[in-house]
C-alpha cells in the first residue's frame, strides 16, 4: 500500500486580483522508507508541495493521504498534531533558535513528542557530540544543518521533509549532509523527501518527481540510486 | 536634495515600526498633556486670583478688634512697611430667604479703597445701598432692584440690591468648618456702607482694621508690632495668606504644582524606555543601511542626526499635541471642578514650564535615539555592510545552579534567556505596569479616604443627631443645662482665637470649648485609642501640631478677651479628620478668667425631637448629622472625576507598555515562532512563550506599584484640603481592586497580541535570511 498519496491536488493563491496555481492537479504516490527528490526550477511549486505534505498548508482541492489518514481538510489543530507526531523538517537556513544551544534545540522538538529518540543520542548520530552545548552562532553552517537534522529525526517522525538542505552550504559540506540524511533515515526506516533545484542530487533518490509550472512533468524511478560520493555538482 | 531623501527614509521607517512610534508619541503626548494640563490649572488660578486681589486692593492683613480707636489706626499706620490703614465692619447675618442661608456682611466706608468689590452688574453707591454676591444672587434668582432682609444684632434690615459683585475674600468661601466646598445658595456675602449700620447699632461701628503693606515687608514683625500696639483689646490678626479664601486658593495652587511635577515623571520615564528599545532595535536592523550611507559618503553627523530625528520628530509632535490638548481639555475640565469664583476662567498656559518639559521630552526621545546609534557609527562601512552579526545566545545566571536549571522545562529556559536578553524591555513594561497599578491604587485610596472621612467625622468623632446653632444673645450655659430635654445634650462654643505658636507665628485658629464630660464628641488618637480633653491645658489636632512643629508638652499663647496672652500647655493631641484647631474644656476656659458662652447645642434625642424647643427663639439654625455628612461628601464629585482621570492614564500606561513588549517580542522572533509552528507547537503553547514575559512584568510591576501607589496617595491626600487631615493609607481592598483592574488591562492587551500572532505567515518567515 502506498504510504503517501496525492490525488488531483490543487493549491491556488490569490495575489492581488489574480489567481495563481502553485500546485496544479497533482497526483502521485510514494512508498514507505524511500528517499525521494522533488526537482524543479524555482517557482515550479516544489515548496508548496512540501508544505502541503508537511501539513503547513491545505490544498484548495484534492486529496492527500498519509499513512492511511487523509490530511487534506484537517483542522488547524489536527494539522499541528500531525506535524508534531509525523513530520520532521530540515530547512535551507536551518532555523535553529538562536537562544538555545544545539542540545536544547533538539530537546525543544522532543519536548512536545511522545515517543522520541533522545536528543543526545541523535546529536551523536550526526557527529556533534562535542558541540552539544554550543549556541548556533558558535557553529558552522554545516554543523547547524546537522543540528537541524538531529532535531528533525529526534521527534521520531514517519516522514522527513528537507527544503533545499544543501542550498546554503558548499558542495563538500552539502555532500556530507546529504549522506547523513540518507544514512540516518535508512537506518531508522524513515521516508525522506528532499526538495531541490539541484539536478545531480536526484541521482541518489529512489523516486524523482520532476516539477514544472505546478505540475508533475515526469516521475522517474531509479533502479540503482547512486551513492552520494558519486554525485558531482 | 540630499536631506529630502533621508527625511523621506525617516518617515517610511517610522511608518514601518508604527506601533512603537505611536507608543512613543502617545507617551510623550500624555506626559505633556498631564504636565501642561495640571500646570495650566494652578497657573490660571494663580494669575486670575492675583489679578483679582490687585484689582480689588485686597488687604495684606486684618486686625480684628472691637471698636478700633483712631489712636490704634494711627499706630498701626506708623509701623514700618505699612502703607495704608482702613477700618471696616464684618459679621455673619441670617437672611429671610428659603433655606435660611447665611450672608457675610462687609460694611465699608464710602471713601475706602481697600477690599473693594469687583462689580459685575449695577453700582455701589458712596453712601448707601447694597452689593450682593453675584453667585448668591444667581442661586436665589435675585435681581438688581430686589430687596433682601438680613438680621444683624437681632434686628431685621431690608436692603435694596444695587449691584452684584465678586470679592477676593470669596473666591473660595465656605460657611463653616463642616463645609468642604462652597455652596452659593447657602453662603454668600453682601457689602453695605457703614452708615447703614446706624439704624441697627445706633452709630457707625467697626470691628476690623484692614492693613495694606509694602511688598516684601516682613509680615511677622508687622503682626507682632500691631499686636503689641493694639494690646489687650486685640481679638486676632489674620494675614492675607491665612484668611479662608486666600489660603484655600493657595493650597489648591500648591496641590496642582506638586501633582504637575509628580505625575509626568512616570510617563517621561516610559517615553525614554520605549524610545530606547525601539531605536536600539531599529539601528541594529539597519546596520547595513548605515554602512551604505557611510559608503555613499554621508558624514557621521548627518547619519547621527538622521537617527536622532526619529525621536525628535515624534517627541515634538507629541509635545505639540499635548500642549494643545492638556490645558484645553484637562485644564478646562479640572478648573471648573475646583469651584472657584473668579472674574474669568480663560486658561493661561505656563509656557516656561512647557519649554522645560519639551526639553525633557527631547532628551527622552532624541537624546535616547542619539545614544542608541552612536556606537555603530564608529565601525567602518565594510564592517557594517558585512552580514549581520549573528545574534548570540547568552547564558543566564540560573544556569550556574545546575540543580535548578536542569529541572526547568525548555520553554522556561527559553523564556529566561529571552528575558535576560531584553532586560530593557522587561524594565520598561515593569515600570509601566507599576505606574498603572500605582495610579489606580492612589485613585481608589483618595476616593475611599475622602468617603471614610465622612464616616469617621460623623460616625466616630461626632455622634449627635442634631446640632442646634444658638442665638447667643438669648441663652447661656446654665439655661441650657436646665432645659431638661429628653435626650443627651452637649454644649460647645466654637469661634476663633489669636494664638502665638512656639515657632513665633501669631495667627487666628479655630477653637472649640466644650464640657469635660463629652457624650457626643469622641476624640481619638491616630491609632484609635480614646483621647479625653485635659483638665489642665488644651488639646490640639494632629495636623495643626505638624504644621507648627508642636509636640505634647509644648506651650502656646492664647489671647484672652480684653486681656493679654496666657500661656497654656498642649496636654493632648488628637486625630481629627475634618476641622483642625484647638479644643479645651469649659472649666479650663473659665479658670483662665473667661466665660463659657455655648454657640451650639448638640443633641441626641431619646425619642422624638422636642419641637417646642426647636421652635423657640434661642434656636438660630439647625443642622442634622446626615446633612453635615452630605455636605462633606458633596466634594466627592471632583474626586470621582480625578479617579476616572487617574484610572484612564494608568490604563493607557499599561496598555502602551504591555502592547509594545508583547508585539516586539513576537515581531523580533517571528522566525523562531514560525519554527515552533513547524515543529508542531500549538498556538496556545506559542502564545504562552511570548506572553509569559508580559505576565512576569505584570507581576513585578503590580508588586512595585503598591509602594508607588502608597506614595502617590500620600501626596494627593496631604494636599487636598488644608482643613482635612487625610492619611492616605492604602487598604487591602483598594490594592486588590487595582490589581484586578491591572490584570484585566493586561488581559485585553494579551488578547490583542494573541490575535496578531495568529497572522504570522510561517512560510514567509522561514524563507528568507533575516
Amino acid at each position: 500500500m502506498d504510504f503517501i498519496t496525492f490525488e488531483n491536488v490543487d493549491r491556488e493563491y490569490k495575489i492581488g486580483g489574480s489567481v495563481i496555481k502553485a500546485v496544479d492537479d497533482i497526483s502521485f504516490s510514494l512508498s514507505s522508507g524511500t528517499l525521494n527528490v522533488v526537482l524543479g526550477q524555482s517557482g515550479a511549486g516544489k515548496t508548496t508541495l512540501l508544505n502541503l505534505l508537511g501539513g503547513m498548508d491545505s490544498p484548495t482541492s484534492g486529496k492527500i493521504v498519509v499513512n492511511g489518514k487523509e490530511i487534506s481538510g484537517m483542522s488547524e489543530y489536527d494539522l499541528t498534531e500531525y506535524r508534531r507526531s509525523q513530520i520532521g523538517f530540515v530547512f535551507q537556513f536551518y532555523n535553529l533558535v538562536p537562544n538555545l544551544t544545539a542540545l536544547e534545540n533538539v530537546q525543544l522538538a522532543e519536548e512536545i513528542c511522545p515517543d522520541t529518540l533522545g536528543a543526545e543520542e541523535m546529536l551523536k548520530r550526526v557527529g556533534l557530540e562535542n558541540r552539544i552545548n554550543n549556541f548556533p552562532s558558535q557553529l558552522s553552517g554545516g554543523e547547524q544543518q546537522r543540528v537541524s537534522i538531529a532535531r528533525a529525526l529526534a521527534k521520531n517522525p514517519q516522514i522527513v521533509l528537507c527544503d533545499e538542505p544543501t542550498g546554503a552550504l558548499d558542495s563538500e559540506t552539502g555532500r556530507k549532509v546529504l549522506r547523513l540524511i540518507r544514512d540516518v533515515s535508512k537506518d531508522l526506516g524513515k521516508t525522506v523527501i528532499i526538495v531541490t533545484h539541484n539536478a545531480p542530487i536526484s541521482e541518489m533518490a529512489d523516486t524523482v518527481l520532476h516539477m514544472r509550472d505546478g505540475k508533475i512533468a515526469k516521475v522517474q524511478f531509479n533502479e540503482h540510486p547512486k551513492d552520494v560520493e558519486e554525485i558531482a555538482w | 536634495m540630499v536631506k529630502g531623501a533621508l527625511f523621506i527614509k525617516s518617515l517610511r521607517d517610522i511608518k514601518k515600526s508604527k506601533s512603537q512610534f505611536i507608543s512613543i508619541f502617545v507617551m510623550a503626548t500624555l506626559a505633556v498633556f498631564i504636565m501642561t494640563g495640571l500646570d495650566s490649572i494652578w497657573y490660571t488660578v494663580e494669575k486670575h486670583s492675583n489679578n483679582m486681589y490687585q484689582a480689588t486692593n485686597l488687604s495684606d492683613m486684618w486686625v480684628t478688634v472691637a471698636n478700633p480707636s483712631e489712636q490704634q489706626m494711627w499706630g498701626i499706620g506708623k509701623i514700618e512697611g505699612v502703607e495704608l490703614v482702613e477700618k471696616r465692619f464684618t459679621a455673619n447675618a441670617d437672611t429671610d430667604l428659603p433655606g435660611r442661608p447665611t450672608l457675610q456682611v462687609y460694611a465699608l466706608d464710602g471713601p475706602g479703597t481697600l477690599d473693594q468689590p469687583s462689580l459685575q452688574k449695577g453700582k455701589f453707591g458712596k453712601s448707601g445701598g447694597a452689593v450682593l454676591d453675584s453667585k448668591f444672587a444667581e442661586a436665589h434668582n435675585l435681581k438688581i432692584g430686589d430687596y433682601i432682609s438680613i438680621k444683624l444684632n437681632g434686628i431685621w434690615v431690608r436692603l435694596q440690591i444695587d449691584g452684584t459683585a465678586l470679592i477676593s475674600e470669596h473666591v473660595f468661601a465656605v460657611k463653616n468648618s463642616a463645609a468642604i466646598t462652597p455652596n452659593h445658595s447657602d453662603f454668600g456675602f453682601i457689602i453695605i456702607r457703614t452708615n447703614a449700620l446706624e439704624s441697627i447699632y445706633g452709630q457707625k461701628i467697626y470691628n476690623q482694621i484692614s492693613v495694606k503693606t509694602a511688598p516684601d515687608v516682613d509680615l511677622t514683625s508687622v503682626v507682632q508690632e500691631a499686636a503689641a500696639f493694639v494690646g489687650d483689646n486685640l481679638i486676632g490678626i489674620t494675614l492675607q495668606k491665612d484668611s479662608g479664601s486666600v489660603s484655600s486658593v493657595n493650597s489648591r495652587i500648591q496641590q496642582f504644582k506638586t501633582l504637575s511635577l509628580v505625575f509626568p515623571v512616570l510617563f517621561l520615564l516610559v517615553t525614554a524606555l520605549i524610545t530606547q528599545s525601539t531605536m536600539v532595535r531599529m539601528v541594529e536592523n539597519q546596520r547595513p543601511q548605515i554602512g551604505i550611507l557611510k559608503a555613499l559618503g554621508y558624514s557621521k553627523g548627518s547619519i547621527l542626526w538622521h537617527y536622532t530625528s526619529y525621536g525628535v520628530i515624534v517627541g515634538v509632535l507629541g509635545s505639540i499635541l499635548g500642549l494643545l490638548t492638556g490645558p484645553n481639555i484637562l485644564g478646562r475640565i479640572m478648573i471648573y471642578q475646583l469651584n472657584l469664583t473668579m472674574e474669568a476662567y480663560s486658561i493661561k498656559i505656563n509656557y516656561l514650564n512647557f519649554l522645560f518639559v519639551l526639553i525633557i521630552i527631547l532628551i527622552c526621545t532624541g537624546g535616547v535615539s542619539f545614544f542608541a546609534c552612536r556606537q555603530l557609527l564608529n565601525d567602518s562601512p565594510s564592517v557594517l555592510l558585512r552580514d549581520k552579526m549573528p545574534k548570540s545566545g547568552k547564558r543566564v545566571f540560573l544556569e550556574k545552579i545546575p540543580s535548578v536549571w536542569q529541572k526547568m522545562k525548555f520553554s522556561s529556559k527559553l523564556i529566561a534567556r529571552n528575558m535576560i536578553k531584553n532586560k530593557g524591555r522587561l524594565i520598561m513594561s515593569t515600570i509601566g505596569v507599576m505606574g498603572c497599578t500605582g495610579l489606580i491604587i492612589s485613585a481608589f485610596t483618595v476616593r475611599s479616604t475622602l468617603s471614610e472621612i465622612g464616616d469617621y467625622t460623623y460616625g466616630t468623632t461626632f455622634t449627635f443627631e442634631q446640632k442646634i446653632i444658638l442665638d447667643t444673645a438669648k441663652t447661656n450655659s446654665k439655661y441650657l443645662k436646665n432645659l431638661d430635654l429628653d435626650g443627651i445634650t452637649q454644649q460647645i462654643e466654637e469661634s476663633a482665637i489669636q494664638v502665638i505658636f512656639p515657632d513665633g507665628v501669631q495667627k487666628m485658629e479655630p477653637i472649640s470649648i466644650t464640657t469635660k464630660e463629652s457624650p457626643l464628641i469622641h476624640l481619638q488618637s491616630i491609632d484609635g485609642t480614646p483621647v479625653y480633653l485635659p483638665e489642665n491645658g488644651v488639646l490640639l489636632t494632629r495636623k495643626l501640631c505638624r504644621e507648627r512643629g508642636i509636640n505634647k508638652g509644648d506651650v502656646i499663647g492664647i489671647k484672652l478677651t480684653g486681656k493679654g496672652y496666657v500661656y497654656v500647655p498642649v496636654a493632648e493631641i488628637a486625630y481629627v479628620a475634618s476641622g483642625q484647631g484647638i479644643y479645651m474644656t469649659d472649666t479650663y476656659w473659665e479658670s483662665l478668667g473667661e466665660t463659657f458662652k455655648p454657640t451650639s447645642l448638640m443633641v441626641k434625642w431619646n425619642s422624638q425631637p422636642d419641637m417646642k424647643f426647636l421652635e423657640s427663639d434661642i434656636v438660630a439654625d439647625l443642622a442634622t448629622r446626615e446633612s453635615m455628612q452630605e455636605g462633606l461628601s458633596s466634594s466627592l464629585g471632583v474626586v470621582n472625576f480625578a479617579v476616572m482621570f487617574l484610572i484612564v492614564i494608568g490604563a493607557s500606561l499599561a496598555f502602551v507598555v504591555l502592547y509594545n513588549t508583547g508585539v516586539l517580542n513576537f515581531v523580533e522572533r517571528t522566525r523562531d515562532l514560525a519554527t515552533f509552528r513547524v515543529l508542531g507547537f500549538h498556538h496556545e503553547e506559542i502564545r504562552y512563550l511570548v506572553l509569559v514575559e508580559n505576565y512576569f512584568s505584570l507581576f513585578l510591576g503590580m508588586l512595585s506599584g503598591i509602594p508607588v501607589g502608597r506614595f502617590m496617595s500620600w501626596i494627593i491626600a496631604s494636599s487636598i484640603d488644608e482643613r482635612l487631615d487625610l492619611l492616605g493609607n492604602i487598604s487591602l481592598r483598594d490594592v486588590l481592586i487595582s490589581g484586578a483592574m491591572t490584570i484585566f488591562f493586561s488581559f485585553i492587551v494579551n488578547r490583542i497580541i494573541a490575535d496578531k500572532m495568529k497572522e504570522i505567515d510561517i512560510f514567509e518567515a522561514l524563507k528568507s535570511v533575516e
